[in-house]
């Protein structure tokens, strides 16, 4: 391919070689506009290399008093602790996944044709999920008292709304003609989501249900640190009091038990999924 | 035999107990274009893929032009298969990628350093590839459909992209797996006359697996016929009478291409 030969290509069709100026120009601002808030931000919040330097010769000062490990006294507490996070995990994901079955079902676009009862369900959802869970861990604490209670309901009224949407995506993505086929059959309404549409979803709503059981598991512990009950108490009252060989115990279990989960729940998707 | 482009000697792939291919012994000349038939099951494809080592060889030795290309690894690897470009049954593009750039794929293995860094991270190729890559577009006709996403093309236009993408390679030899099993006879043809035009005007080395043996006869200039993994015939198209297959294949010839296309369609839709 000789120079003159690449010069007529280029000619003759530009838009092979770059992309129009107008796009190119607008790329370029994207760029400028992203570089100059990431220096406005790390402006504003004053960060210095010197800072994180500092920053990081403390968490090294931690980590040294995190070694060795050590249970500590009360270590029934801290079993029991962990138990509580992960039945309300358990107890909360449970709750939001049988609620969004259903809402799911009405978010579908091949289910619910009502498009406004349809579209204002979804932009509930979406609403919703613009409240983190440790938000709602706070409000039910006043409203329920402390406990395990508050976070088994923070976590199920935060998770109920993306469960929601994802099974409501997931249900339009069912093959038409398997529905079709419960329709010729004779099935009404009912029938056709009963054996045409929900033997299709269901690996996917148990294996999101799953992965939301191993998250929350993670979260568990942070809401007991507003005292939604579970770990997360365990792991702040250690901090306040400086046993950082305490806190390094327990940041072992939970990462041994969320091993586990994530073992168990995989083993369990790949039965469902793979047939 | 030296001067053989491709020389395969007793090529052998296992899965488990059963051989796939099963002692392969093979010269094909610089230039060739060779048909290879077959009921499904008898191995073709494990035979195209073994010489482009999509697959490995539980036994045997693969030679291009003198050189054992067997236990090729890392780079050496890349560069083989840069040299035997693959079309596939199934086409193989990236269906989110425009054309252009699915053709531009073709040069991957030609990127070295910090070219290679370049086209990775920013998919800047050079401006001679680009022109390269519409030239070949051109040739088959497919000049207008350039800046299109694959997804929207055919199936005979997105197995001539294909082509593309294997000739942008700058291969010696291709090697076409059911090239037209997916596309319906008018497609099968533009495809078919374009892989002879490489074989012809380019001097491209041929290796087609094909079903149908009309389309074996017109376009090959030598048939290989698989059955359970070994090569029971091999010899000109004329040859290859209609009373050779039903002895071989134990079926007459109209059988043999009716159970062909029906495994076809099968993977087709797999």
């Amino acid at each position: 391919m000789s120079a003159a030969d690449i010069a007529r290509w280029r000619a003759r069709m530009p838009a092979a070689f770059a992309a129009p100026p107008r796009t190119r120009l607008i790329r370029g601002l994207a760029a400028a506009g992203v570089l100059l808030w990431l220096a406005w931000a790390l402006v504003q919040f004053g960060f210095s290399p010197q800072r994180l330097w500092n920053g990081l010769a403390g968490l090294f000062a931690i980590l040294r008093l995190m070694l060795p490990p050590s249970p500590g006294e009360q270590w029934p507490e801290i079993l029991q602790g962990l138990a509580e996070s992960v039945a309300m995990a358990f107890l909360g994901t449970l709750a939001a996944a049988l609620i969004a079955l259903p809402l799911g079902f009405l978010g579908a676009r091949n289910v619910m044709t009502v498009t406004l009862l349809r579209f204002s369900l979804r932009r509930l959802f979406d609403g919703f999920r613009g409240i983190d869970q440790l938000i709602w861990a706070l409000a039910y604490v006043r409203a329920v008292g402390l406990g395990p209670l508050a976070g088994v309901l923070a976590i199920a009224t935060a998770d109920v709304a993306v469960l929601a949407k994802l099974y409501a995506e997931a249900i339009e993505a069912v093959e038409r003609r398997q529905v079709e086929g419960v329709t010729a059959a004779g099935g009404g309404a009912p029938e056709r989501l009963r054996f045409g549409v929900l033997p299709q979803v269901l690996p996917v709503i148990v294996a999101q249900a799953l992965y939301f059981f191993e998250s929350n598991t993670r979260s568990a512990a942070i809401l007991g640190v507003v005292g939604a009950g579970g770990i997360g108490l365990q792991i702040a009252e250690r901090i306040r009091v400086r046993a950082w060989d305490e806190v390094a115990f327990i940041i072992l279990l939970m990462v041994a038990t969320v091993a586990a989960i994530d073992w168990l729940s995989a083993r369990l998707r790949r039965r469902l999924i793979g047939a | 035999m030296q001067g053989a482009m491709l020389e395969l000697q007793g090529l052998t792939r296992r899965f488990g107990a059963t051989a796939a291919v099963d002692g392969v012994s093979l010269a094909v000349p610089a230039g060739q274009m060779l048909g290879i038939i077959g009921r499904s099951g008898a191995g073709k494809s494990t035979l195209l893929r073994l010489v482009n080592r999509l697959l490995e060889p539980s036994a045997g030795r693969i030679l291009a032009a003198g050189r054992d290309v067997t236990a090729l690894r890392g780079r050496a690897l890349r560069d083989w298969r840069r040299d035997c470009a693959m079309v596939f049954q199934q086409f193989n593009l990236v269906q989110r990628l425009d054309v252009l750039t699915n053709v531009l794929l073709g040069r991957l293995a030609h990127q070295h350093g910090l070219r290679r860094a370049l086209v990775l991270l920013a998919g800047s190729f050079g401006a001679g590839e680009r022109a390269m890559a519409l030239a070949a577009l051109e040739r088959f006709g497919l000049l207008e459909v350039a800046l299109q996403r694959a997804e929207t093309l055919s199936g005979g236009q997105q197995q001539r992209v294909a082509l593309c993408r294997a000739l942008l390679q700058q291969p010696r030899i291709i090697l076409a797996d059911e090239p037209i099993a997916s596309l319906d006879p008018a497609n099968a043809r533009t495809v078919m006359d374009a892989l002879r035009q490489v074989n012809r005007e380019d001097g491209l080395t041929v290796l087609v697996n094909l079903h149908h043996l009309d389309t074996a006869r017109e376009y090959c200039d030598r048939i290989l016929a698989m059955q359970a993994g070994r090569v029971v015939f091999d010899g000109p198209p004329a040859a290859l009478t209609a009373e050779r297959i039903a002895a071989i294949y134990g079926i007459p010839e109209a059988d043999f291409a009716a159970e062909a296309e029906a495994a076809a369609a099968r993977a087709a839709v797999a």
